[in-house]
Protein backbone atom coordinates (compact mmCIF):
# COMPACT_ATOMS: atom_id res chain seq x y z
CA UNK A 1 0.00 0.00 0.00
CA UNK A 2 2.73 3.18 0.82
CA UNK A 3 3.93 2.89 -2.65
CA UNK A 4 0.86 5.41 -3.07
CA UNK A 5 2.93 8.00 -1.19
CA UNK A 6 4.94 7.81 -4.14
CA UNK A 7 4.77 11.15 -6.51
CA UNK A 8 6.65 9.59 -9.65
CA UNK A 9 5.68 11.79 -12.39
CA UNK A 10 3.35 14.25 -10.93
CA UNK A 11 4.10 17.82 -11.29
CA UNK A 12 3.54 20.27 -8.23
CA UNK A 13 3.28 24.19 -7.66
CA UNK A 14 4.17 25.16 -4.65
CA UNK A 15 3.49 28.94 -3.65
CA UNK A 16 5.51 31.19 -1.37
CA UNK A 17 7.85 28.03 -2.23
CA UNK A 18 11.48 30.31 -1.40
CA UNK A 19 9.84 30.71 2.27
CA UNK A 20 11.04 28.26 5.20
CA UNK A 21 7.72 26.07 4.68
CA UNK A 22 7.54 26.34 1.19
CA UNK A 23 10.81 25.24 0.65
CA UNK A 24 10.73 22.20 2.67
CA UNK A 25 7.39 21.11 1.03
CA UNK A 26 9.18 21.71 -2.61
CA UNK A 27 12.18 19.06 -1.37
CA UNK A 28 9.91 16.49 -0.03
CA UNK A 29 7.65 16.42 -2.49
CA UNK A 30 10.57 16.10 -4.89
CA UNK A 31 12.28 13.79 -3.03
CA UNK A 32 8.87 11.48 -3.48
CA UNK A 33 9.54 12.03 -6.98
CA UNK A 34 7.53 15.11 -8.29
CA UNK A 35 8.98 18.04 -9.99
CA UNK A 36 7.98 21.25 -9.04
CA UNK A 37 6.96 24.41 -10.17
CA UNK A 38 8.17 27.11 -7.80
CA UNK A 39 6.72 30.49 -7.33
CA UNK A 40 6.95 33.19 -4.74
CA UNK A 41 7.50 37.04 -5.15
CA UNK A 42 11.45 36.90 -3.98
CA UNK A 43 13.15 36.00 -6.93
CA UNK A 44 16.60 35.02 -5.33
CA UNK A 45 14.82 32.65 -2.27
CA UNK A 46 12.28 31.44 -5.16
CA UNK A 47 15.31 30.80 -7.79
CA UNK A 48 17.26 28.87 -4.59
CA UNK A 49 14.31 26.11 -3.90
CA UNK A 50 14.49 25.60 -7.56
CA UNK A 51 18.07 24.60 -7.43
CA UNK A 52 18.15 22.84 -4.43
CA UNK A 53 14.99 21.04 -5.96
CA UNK A 54 17.23 20.19 -9.11
CA UNK A 55 20.34 19.03 -6.36
CA UNK A 56 17.79 16.36 -5.35
CA UNK A 57 17.35 15.18 -8.86
CA UNK A 58 14.18 16.61 -10.15
CA UNK A 59 13.28 19.08 -12.18
CA UNK A 60 12.37 22.46 -10.94
CA UNK A 61 11.69 26.01 -12.47
CA UNK A 62 10.75 29.19 -10.81
CA UNK A 63 8.37 31.34 -11.68
CA UNK A 64 7.99 34.98 -10.27
CA UNK A 65 3.84 36.05 -9.17
CA UNK A 66 2.85 38.22 -6.21
CA UNK A 67 -0.68 35.87 -5.53
CA UNK A 68 -2.32 39.07 -4.42
CA UNK A 69 -2.75 40.09 -8.04
CA UNK A 70 -4.73 37.43 -10.42
CA UNK A 71 -3.25 38.58 -13.56
CA UNK A 72 0.07 37.27 -12.26
CA UNK A 73 -1.42 34.71 -10.97
CA UNK A 74 -3.15 33.26 -14.06
CA UNK A 75 0.13 34.13 -16.41
CA UNK A 76 2.01 31.91 -13.69
CA UNK A 77 -0.28 29.28 -13.95
CA UNK A 78 -0.49 29.14 -17.68
CA UNK A 79 3.11 28.86 -17.77
CA UNK A 80 3.28 26.09 -15.09
CA UNK A 81 0.78 23.80 -16.92
CA UNK A 82 2.59 24.69 -20.18
CA UNK A 83 5.99 23.73 -18.95
CA UNK A 84 5.46 20.20 -18.08
CA UNK A 85 2.39 19.54 -20.13
CA UNK A 86 -0.39 19.52 -16.52
CA UNK A 87 -0.03 20.57 -13.28
CA UNK A 88 -1.38 17.25 -10.53
CA UNK A 89 -0.70 19.22 -7.32
CA UNK A 90 -0.80 22.95 -6.23
CA UNK A 91 0.00 24.09 -2.55
CA UNK A 92 -1.09 26.98 -1.38
CA UNK A 93 2.19 28.13 0.98
CA UNK A 94 1.93 31.91 0.25
CA UNK A 95 1.37 34.50 3.12
CA UNK A 96 2.67 36.96 5.36
CA UNK A 97 3.73 35.75 8.79
CA UNK A 98 5.14 38.93 9.76
CA UNK A 99 3.34 39.69 13.33
CA UNK A 100 1.24 42.15 12.85
CA UNK A 101 1.97 45.65 14.13
CA UNK A 102 0.24 45.68 17.61
CA UNK A 103 -1.99 48.52 17.66
CA UNK A 104 -5.43 49.83 18.68
CA UNK A 105 -7.93 47.55 16.55
CA UNK A 106 -9.48 50.94 15.55
CA UNK A 107 -6.39 52.10 14.24
CA UNK A 108 -6.37 49.45 11.69
CA UNK A 109 -5.70 50.41 8.06
CA UNK A 110 -7.79 49.82 5.24
CA UNK A 111 -4.76 49.10 3.56
CA UNK A 112 -3.76 46.46 6.26
CA UNK A 113 -6.10 44.85 6.43
CA UNK A 114 -6.56 44.19 2.77
CA UNK A 115 -2.77 43.31 2.61
CA UNK A 116 -3.09 40.83 5.54
CA UNK A 117 -6.64 39.74 3.87
CA UNK A 118 -5.31 39.23 0.32
CA UNK A 119 -1.83 37.66 1.05
CA UNK A 120 -3.28 35.01 3.21
CA UNK A 121 -7.03 34.13 1.60
CA UNK A 122 -7.42 35.91 -1.06
CA UNK A 123 -3.82 34.36 -2.62
CA UNK A 124 -4.80 30.88 -1.98
CA UNK A 125 -8.70 31.49 -3.60
CA UNK A 126 -6.51 33.10 -6.48
CA UNK A 127 -4.21 29.96 -7.33
CA UNK A 128 -6.49 27.67 -6.83
CA UNK A 129 -9.16 29.25 -9.58
CA UNK A 130 -6.36 29.27 -12.26
CA UNK A 131 -5.48 25.76 -11.57
CA UNK A 132 -9.38 24.12 -11.06
CA UNK A 133 -10.95 24.02 -14.46
CA UNK A 134 -7.30 22.25 -15.81
CA UNK A 135 -7.87 20.04 -12.90
CA UNK A 136 -11.45 19.32 -13.83
CA UNK A 137 -10.82 18.73 -17.21
CA UNK A 138 -8.23 16.03 -16.25
CA UNK A 139 -10.64 14.85 -13.35
CA UNK A 140 -7.51 14.46 -11.34
CA UNK A 141 -6.03 17.42 -8.56
CA UNK A 142 -5.04 17.85 -5.07
CA UNK A 143 -5.14 21.54 -3.60
CA UNK A 144 -3.13 21.73 0.15
CA UNK A 145 -3.92 24.74 1.46
CA UNK A 146 -1.34 25.71 4.13
CA UNK A 147 -3.73 27.44 7.27
CA UNK A 148 -2.74 27.98 11.02
CA UNK A 149 -4.09 26.48 14.24
CA UNK A 150 -4.74 30.46 14.71
CA UNK A 151 -7.65 29.64 12.13
CA UNK A 152 -9.14 27.90 14.30
CA UNK A 153 -8.44 30.00 17.40
CA UNK A 154 -8.58 33.49 18.71
CA UNK A 155 -5.06 35.67 19.78
CA UNK A 156 -4.97 39.18 21.17
CA UNK A 157 -4.17 41.57 18.41
CA UNK A 158 -4.20 39.60 15.23
CA UNK A 159 -6.89 39.82 12.95
CA UNK A 160 -6.00 39.81 9.29
CA UNK A 161 -4.03 36.88 10.29
CA UNK A 162 -6.35 34.51 11.90
CA UNK A 163 -9.26 35.39 10.12
CA UNK A 164 -7.67 35.03 6.51
CA UNK A 165 -6.12 31.67 7.73
CA UNK A 166 -9.94 30.99 9.25
CA UNK A 167 -11.19 31.70 5.70
CA UNK A 168 -8.51 29.48 4.36
CA UNK A 169 -10.22 26.54 6.02
CA UNK A 170 -13.67 27.39 5.24
CA UNK A 171 -12.40 27.60 1.48
CA UNK A 172 -10.98 24.40 1.87
CA UNK A 173 -14.02 22.70 2.91
CA UNK A 174 -16.56 24.25 0.42
CA UNK A 175 -14.01 23.61 -2.26
CA UNK A 176 -13.55 20.29 -1.39
CA UNK A 177 -16.81 19.45 -1.65
CA UNK A 178 -16.98 21.38 -4.92
CA UNK A 179 -14.82 19.23 -6.72
CA UNK A 180 -15.45 15.88 -4.74
CA UNK A 181 -16.61 14.36 -7.45
CA UNK A 182 -14.44 15.34 -10.04
CA UNK A 183 -11.34 13.76 -8.51
CA UNK A 184 -9.79 16.63 -6.97
CA UNK A 185 -9.04 16.42 -3.59
CA UNK A 186 -8.60 19.71 -1.19
CA UNK A 187 -7.44 19.61 2.28
CA UNK A 188 -5.37 21.96 4.41
CA UNK A 189 -2.52 21.83 7.03
CA UNK A 190 -2.61 23.85 10.83
CA UNK A 191 0.67 24.30 11.36
CA UNK A 192 1.71 25.56 14.69
CA UNK A 193 5.06 27.19 15.24
CA UNK A 194 8.14 26.77 13.07
CA UNK A 195 11.51 27.81 13.11
CA UNK A 196 11.57 29.74 9.94
CA UNK A 197 12.79 33.21 9.77
CA UNK A 198 13.79 35.53 12.58
CA UNK A 199 15.75 35.35 15.83
CA UNK A 200 16.24 31.83 17.37
CA UNK A 201 15.25 33.86 20.80
CA UNK A 202 12.36 34.39 19.37
CA UNK A 203 11.63 30.54 19.02
CA UNK A 204 13.40 29.39 22.28
CA UNK A 205 10.91 31.81 24.21
CA UNK A 206 7.83 30.04 22.25
CA UNK A 207 8.58 26.79 23.06
CA UNK A 208 8.14 26.37 26.72
CA UNK A 209 4.45 27.21 25.55
CA UNK A 210 3.83 24.22 23.13
CA UNK A 211 3.24 21.04 24.17
CA UNK A 212 5.93 18.94 23.13
CA UNK A 213 8.44 21.86 24.54
CA UNK A 214 9.83 22.80 21.00
CA UNK A 215 9.30 24.81 17.70
CA UNK A 216 8.66 22.37 14.66
CA UNK A 217 11.59 22.27 12.13
CA UNK A 218 10.43 23.08 8.63
CA UNK A 219 11.23 19.39 7.46
CA UNK A 220 8.66 17.90 9.65
CA UNK A 221 6.25 19.76 7.84
CA UNK A 222 7.14 17.77 4.20
CA UNK A 223 5.89 13.99 4.97
CA UNK A 224 2.39 15.38 5.76
CA UNK A 225 2.41 17.49 2.53
CA UNK A 226 3.43 14.23 0.67
CA UNK A 227 0.93 12.38 1.99
CA UNK A 228 -1.93 15.00 1.49
CA UNK A 229 -0.41 14.87 -2.10
CA UNK A 230 -0.29 11.29 -2.89
CA UNK A 231 -3.04 8.71 -3.48
CA UNK A 232 -2.28 7.42 -0.11
CA UNK A 233 -4.79 9.92 0.98
CA UNK A 234 -7.28 9.16 -1.56
CA UNK A 235 -10.20 9.25 0.73
CA UNK A 236 -9.02 12.27 2.80
CA UNK A 237 -10.39 15.47 1.43
CA UNK A 238 -12.29 18.78 3.17
CA UNK A 239 -9.70 18.12 5.73
CA UNK A 240 -7.69 20.14 8.35
CA UNK A 241 -4.51 18.44 9.81
CA UNK A 242 -2.54 20.15 12.65
CA UNK A 243 1.13 19.67 12.86
CA UNK A 244 1.88 22.07 16.30
CA UNK A 245 3.89 19.80 18.80
CA UNK A 246 0.38 19.73 20.66
CA UNK A 247 -0.36 23.17 20.59
CA UNK A 248 -3.99 23.45 19.33
CA UNK A 249 -5.56 21.32 22.17
CA UNK A 250 -3.84 22.96 24.30
CA UNK A 251 -4.31 26.10 25.76
CA UNK A 252 -7.39 25.47 27.76
CA UNK A 253 -4.90 26.35 31.27
CA UNK A 254 -1.28 27.50 31.47
CA UNK A 255 1.41 24.99 29.98
CA UNK A 256 2.51 24.41 33.52
CA UNK A 257 -1.07 23.66 35.14
CA UNK A 258 -1.45 19.71 36.43
CA UNK A 259 -4.65 19.31 38.53
CA UNK A 260 -4.84 16.55 40.71
CA UNK A 261 -8.36 16.22 42.32
CA UNK A 262 -8.88 12.45 44.34
CA UNK A 263 -12.76 11.51 44.10
CA UNK A 264 -14.12 12.17 47.16
CA UNK A 265 -15.31 9.03 49.84
CA UNK B 1 9.64 7.29 -4.44
CA UNK B 2 8.52 6.32 -0.14
CA UNK B 3 9.94 9.10 1.83
CA UNK B 4 12.05 7.53 4.23
CA UNK B 5 10.58 9.10 7.37
CA UNK B 6 7.46 6.43 6.69
CA UNK B 7 10.25 3.72 7.60
CA UNK B 8 9.24 1.40 10.48
CA UNK B 9 12.11 -0.79 10.23
CA UNK B 10 13.66 -2.50 13.22
CA UNK B 11 10.50 -1.74 15.52
CA UNK B 12 8.02 -3.54 17.33
CA UNK B 13 3.97 -2.72 17.09
CA UNK B 14 1.55 -4.03 18.99
CA UNK B 15 -2.13 -3.98 17.55
CA UNK B 16 -5.06 -4.46 19.70
CA UNK B 17 -8.25 -5.36 18.15
CA UNK B 18 -12.07 -6.27 19.15
CA UNK B 19 -15.08 -5.95 17.51
CA UNK B 20 -14.62 -4.34 13.87
CA UNK B 21 -11.11 -3.94 13.80
CA UNK B 22 -9.25 -4.59 10.74
CA UNK B 23 -6.58 -6.65 12.65
CA UNK B 24 -5.34 -8.09 9.77
CA UNK B 25 -5.14 -5.00 7.14
CA UNK B 26 -3.75 -2.94 9.74
CA UNK B 27 -1.11 -5.41 10.70
CA UNK B 28 -0.02 -5.71 7.06
CA UNK B 29 0.65 -1.63 6.50
CA UNK B 30 2.88 -1.94 9.57
CA UNK B 31 4.71 -4.90 8.26
CA UNK B 32 4.96 -3.49 5.11
CA UNK B 33 6.63 -0.76 6.57
CA UNK B 34 9.21 -2.71 8.27
CA UNK B 35 7.38 -3.05 11.59
CA UNK B 36 7.20 -6.77 13.52
CA UNK B 37 4.08 -6.83 14.44
CA UNK B 38 2.04 -8.36 17.88
CA UNK B 39 -1.43 -9.08 18.04
CA UNK B 40 -4.07 -9.03 21.10
CA UNK B 41 -7.90 -9.73 21.26
CA UNK B 42 -10.04 -12.41 21.46
CA UNK B 43 -11.15 -13.04 18.28
CA UNK B 44 -8.17 -15.83 17.84
CA UNK B 45 -9.21 -16.30 14.13
CA UNK B 46 -8.61 -12.78 12.64
CA UNK B 47 -5.56 -12.78 15.03
CA UNK B 48 -4.25 -15.89 13.42
CA UNK B 49 -5.00 -14.05 9.79
CA UNK B 50 -3.47 -10.98 10.73
CA UNK B 51 -0.54 -12.59 11.84
CA UNK B 52 -0.08 -15.36 9.24
CA UNK B 53 0.04 -11.66 6.77
CA UNK B 54 2.57 -9.98 8.48
CA UNK B 55 4.89 -13.50 7.82
CA UNK B 56 3.68 -13.51 4.09
CA UNK B 57 5.25 -9.95 4.38
CA UNK B 58 8.77 -11.58 6.13
CA UNK B 59 8.40 -9.87 9.16
CA UNK B 60 7.66 -11.66 12.42
CA UNK B 61 4.70 -11.62 14.28
CA UNK B 62 3.12 -13.05 17.30
CA UNK B 63 -0.51 -13.44 18.95
CA UNK B 64 -1.23 -13.48 22.40
CA UNK B 65 -4.78 -13.93 23.38
CA UNK B 66 -6.24 -11.15 25.31
CA UNK B 67 -9.39 -9.68 27.02
CA UNK B 68 -8.93 -6.19 25.54
CA UNK B 69 -11.03 -4.35 28.53
CA UNK B 70 -8.82 -6.32 31.27
CA UNK B 71 -5.70 -4.14 32.85
CA UNK B 72 -4.49 -7.86 34.11
CA UNK B 73 -4.47 -9.51 31.08
CA UNK B 74 -3.25 -6.77 28.89
CA UNK B 75 -0.02 -5.82 31.24
CA UNK B 76 0.50 -9.92 30.57
CA UNK B 77 0.40 -9.33 27.43
CA UNK B 78 2.67 -6.26 27.49
CA UNK B 79 4.99 -9.19 29.34
CA UNK B 80 4.77 -11.73 27.13
CA UNK B 81 5.55 -9.13 23.78
CA UNK B 82 8.39 -7.96 25.26
CA UNK B 83 9.67 -11.19 26.40
CA UNK B 84 9.58 -11.84 22.63
CA UNK B 85 11.01 -8.64 21.14
CA UNK B 86 12.06 -7.37 23.68
CA UNK B 87 10.60 -3.45 22.91
CA UNK B 88 7.62 -2.01 22.49
CA UNK B 89 7.67 0.91 19.61
CA UNK B 90 4.09 1.61 18.63
CA UNK B 91 0.68 0.31 20.27
CA UNK B 92 -2.09 1.15 17.71
CA UNK B 93 -5.62 0.85 19.83
CA UNK B 94 -8.52 -0.63 17.10
CA UNK B 95 -11.36 -1.29 19.54
CA UNK B 96 -15.06 -1.10 17.69
CA UNK B 97 -18.19 -2.42 19.22
CA UNK B 98 -20.84 -1.31 16.78
CA UNK B 99 -24.20 -0.93 18.30
CA UNK B 100 -27.30 1.78 17.86
CA UNK B 101 -30.45 1.75 19.93
CA UNK B 102 -32.75 4.27 21.08
CA UNK B 103 -31.86 5.75 23.90
CA UNK B 104 -34.70 4.55 26.07
CA UNK B 105 -34.09 1.03 25.28
CA UNK B 106 -30.36 1.11 25.75
CA UNK B 107 -29.85 -0.78 28.88
CA UNK B 108 -26.87 -0.01 31.63
CA UNK B 109 -25.12 -3.16 30.58
CA UNK B 110 -25.01 -2.47 27.04
CA UNK B 111 -24.03 0.89 27.17
CA UNK B 112 -21.49 -0.10 29.65
CA UNK B 113 -19.97 -3.12 26.93
CA UNK B 114 -20.08 -0.52 24.54
CA UNK B 115 -17.47 1.85 26.47
CA UNK B 116 -15.51 -0.83 27.75
CA UNK B 117 -15.02 -2.29 24.50
CA UNK B 118 -14.17 1.37 22.48
CA UNK B 119 -13.00 3.50 25.80
CA UNK B 120 -12.41 1.50 28.58
CA UNK B 121 -9.55 -0.49 26.02
CA UNK B 122 -7.75 2.09 24.63
CA UNK B 123 -7.20 3.35 28.69
CA UNK B 124 -6.00 -0.01 29.60
CA UNK B 125 -3.81 -0.55 26.23
CA UNK B 126 -2.52 3.01 26.65
CA UNK B 127 -1.60 2.20 30.17
CA UNK B 128 -0.33 -0.86 29.93
CA UNK B 129 2.20 -0.31 27.20
CA UNK B 130 2.70 3.42 28.02
CA UNK B 131 4.28 2.45 30.84
CA UNK B 132 6.95 0.72 28.68
CA UNK B 133 6.84 3.34 26.64
CA UNK B 134 7.67 5.87 29.73
CA UNK B 135 10.66 3.87 30.79
CA UNK B 136 11.91 3.68 27.06
CA UNK B 137 10.98 7.67 26.64
CA UNK B 138 10.00 6.56 23.31
CA UNK B 139 6.42 5.85 21.91
CA UNK B 140 3.76 6.29 19.69
CA UNK B 141 0.11 5.18 20.82
CA UNK B 142 -2.43 5.48 17.69
CA UNK B 143 -5.93 5.41 18.59
CA UNK B 144 -8.96 4.19 15.79
CA UNK B 145 -12.16 6.78 16.81
CA UNK B 146 -14.80 7.72 14.19
CA UNK B 147 -16.23 11.21 12.61
CA UNK B 148 -18.81 10.14 15.05
CA UNK B 149 -16.76 11.50 17.68
CA UNK B 150 -17.42 15.26 16.39
CA UNK B 151 -21.09 14.92 15.17
CA UNK B 152 -24.36 12.97 15.98
CA UNK B 153 -26.18 10.42 14.98
CA UNK B 154 -29.80 9.26 16.68
CA UNK B 155 -29.70 5.72 18.44
CA UNK B 156 -25.91 6.33 18.70
CA UNK B 157 -25.79 7.77 22.02
CA UNK B 158 -23.41 5.45 23.34
CA UNK B 159 -21.36 4.61 20.63
CA UNK B 160 -21.03 8.47 19.88
CA UNK B 161 -20.17 9.13 23.15
CA UNK B 162 -17.52 6.10 23.34
CA UNK B 163 -15.31 7.42 20.20
CA UNK B 164 -15.80 11.05 21.25
CA UNK B 165 -14.31 9.79 24.66
CA UNK B 166 -11.19 8.30 22.21
CA UNK B 167 -10.76 11.27 20.88
CA UNK B 168 -10.54 13.49 24.25
CA UNK B 169 -8.69 10.94 26.03
CA UNK B 170 -5.90 10.68 22.70
CA UNK B 171 -5.88 14.83 23.57
CA UNK B 172 -5.54 14.87 27.38
CA UNK B 173 -2.99 11.91 27.00
CA UNK B 174 -0.95 14.01 24.23
CA UNK B 175 -0.45 17.03 26.37
CA UNK B 176 0.16 14.63 29.54
CA UNK B 177 3.38 12.50 27.84
CA UNK B 178 4.36 15.66 25.19
CA UNK B 179 7.47 16.15 27.10
CA UNK B 180 8.13 12.66 27.50
CA UNK B 181 9.02 11.67 23.69
CA UNK B 182 5.56 9.54 23.65
CA UNK B 183 3.20 11.16 20.76
CA UNK B 184 -0.44 10.00 21.09
CA UNK B 185 -2.74 10.72 17.91
CA UNK B 186 -6.02 9.48 16.44
CA UNK B 187 -7.39 8.27 12.60
CA UNK B 188 -10.95 8.64 12.58
CA UNK B 189 -12.89 6.63 10.32
CA UNK B 190 -15.71 7.41 8.40
CA UNK B 191 -18.47 4.81 6.43
CA UNK B 192 -17.10 1.84 5.68
CA UNK B 193 -17.59 -0.45 3.39
CA UNK B 194 -17.71 -3.47 5.71
CA UNK B 195 -19.98 -2.63 8.60
CA UNK B 196 -22.84 -2.88 10.33
CA UNK B 197 -24.57 0.34 9.17
CA UNK B 198 -23.55 -0.42 5.43
CA UNK B 199 -25.12 -4.00 4.68
CA UNK B 200 -28.22 -3.37 4.20
CA UNK B 201 -28.79 -2.17 0.23
CA UNK B 202 -30.63 0.89 0.84
CA UNK B 203 -28.58 2.15 3.23
CA UNK B 204 -25.43 1.37 1.26
CA UNK B 205 -26.10 3.68 -1.58
CA UNK B 206 -27.65 6.25 0.92
CA UNK B 207 -24.47 6.49 2.62
CA UNK B 208 -22.67 6.19 -0.54
CA UNK B 209 -24.42 9.32 -2.25
CA UNK B 210 -24.02 11.36 0.90
CA UNK B 211 -20.11 10.73 0.94
CA UNK B 212 -18.86 14.09 -0.77
CA UNK B 213 -16.45 11.55 -2.48
CA UNK B 214 -19.20 9.26 -3.64
CA UNK B 215 -17.90 5.67 -2.09
CA UNK B 216 -17.98 4.31 1.30
CA UNK B 217 -14.55 3.46 3.15
CA UNK B 218 -11.77 0.89 2.54
CA UNK B 219 -9.19 -0.25 5.04
CA UNK B 220 -6.64 0.74 2.58
CA UNK B 221 -7.90 4.11 2.83
CA UNK B 222 -6.23 3.88 6.51
CA UNK B 223 -2.58 2.49 5.06
CA UNK B 224 -0.70 5.39 4.98
CA UNK B 225 -2.69 7.56 7.87
CA UNK B 226 -1.81 4.70 10.13
CA UNK B 227 2.15 4.26 9.52
CA UNK B 228 2.02 8.64 9.05
CA UNK B 229 1.36 8.49 12.48
CA UNK B 230 3.43 5.29 13.53
CA UNK B 231 6.41 7.16 11.65
CA UNK B 232 8.98 9.81 12.39
CA UNK B 233 7.15 11.29 9.05
CA UNK B 234 4.97 13.07 11.77
CA UNK B 235 7.62 13.91 14.40
CA UNK B 236 5.64 17.41 15.59
CA UNK B 237 2.73 15.63 15.72
CA UNK B 238 0.59 14.70 18.98
CA UNK B 239 -2.63 15.26 20.05
CA UNK B 240 -3.92 15.36 16.61
CA UNK B 241 -7.00 13.72 14.48
CA UNK B 242 -6.60 12.12 11.01
CA UNK B 243 -9.91 12.16 9.58
CA UNK B 244 -10.19 9.51 6.89
CA UNK B 245 -13.58 9.99 6.05
CA UNK B 246 -14.30 10.83 2.51
CA UNK B 247 -14.65 14.13 3.18
CA UNK B 248 -17.88 13.97 5.47
CA UNK B 249 -16.53 16.48 8.32
CA UNK B 250 -16.71 19.39 5.63
CA UNK B 251 -20.14 18.94 5.21
CA UNK B 252 -22.41 21.30 7.39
Amino acid sequence: MLEKLSLDGKVAVVTGGGGGLGTAISLAMAEAGADIVVTDFRPEDGERTAAKVISVGRKSVFFPADVTKSDQVNSMMAKAIAQWGKVDILVNCAGIVREEQVKPFWEISDFEWHRGIDTNLTGAFHCSRAVAKHMVDRKYGRIINIASGFGMRGRRNSFMYNTAKAGVILLTMSLALTLSRDGIRVNAVAPGLFQTWGPRERYDAAAPFIPMGRVGQPSEIGPLAVYLASDASAYVTGEVFSIDGGALFSGYAPVNYVPAIPIEK
Amino acid sequence: MIPKEFSLSGKIAVVGGAGRSWLKELASYLAEAGADVALFGQDEKQMAAAAQAVQKLGRRAITVPTNVTSYREVEKMVAAVLGQFGKIDILVNSFDLQFAKPLIEVTVDEWNRVMATNLNAVFVGAKAVGKHMLERKEGKIITISSGLAERGLPNSTAYCSSKGGVIQFTRALALEWARLNVRVNAIALGWMAEGAEAQEGDWRDLLTRYIPVSRLGQPDDLAAALVYLASDASSFVTGSTLYVTGGLMAHG
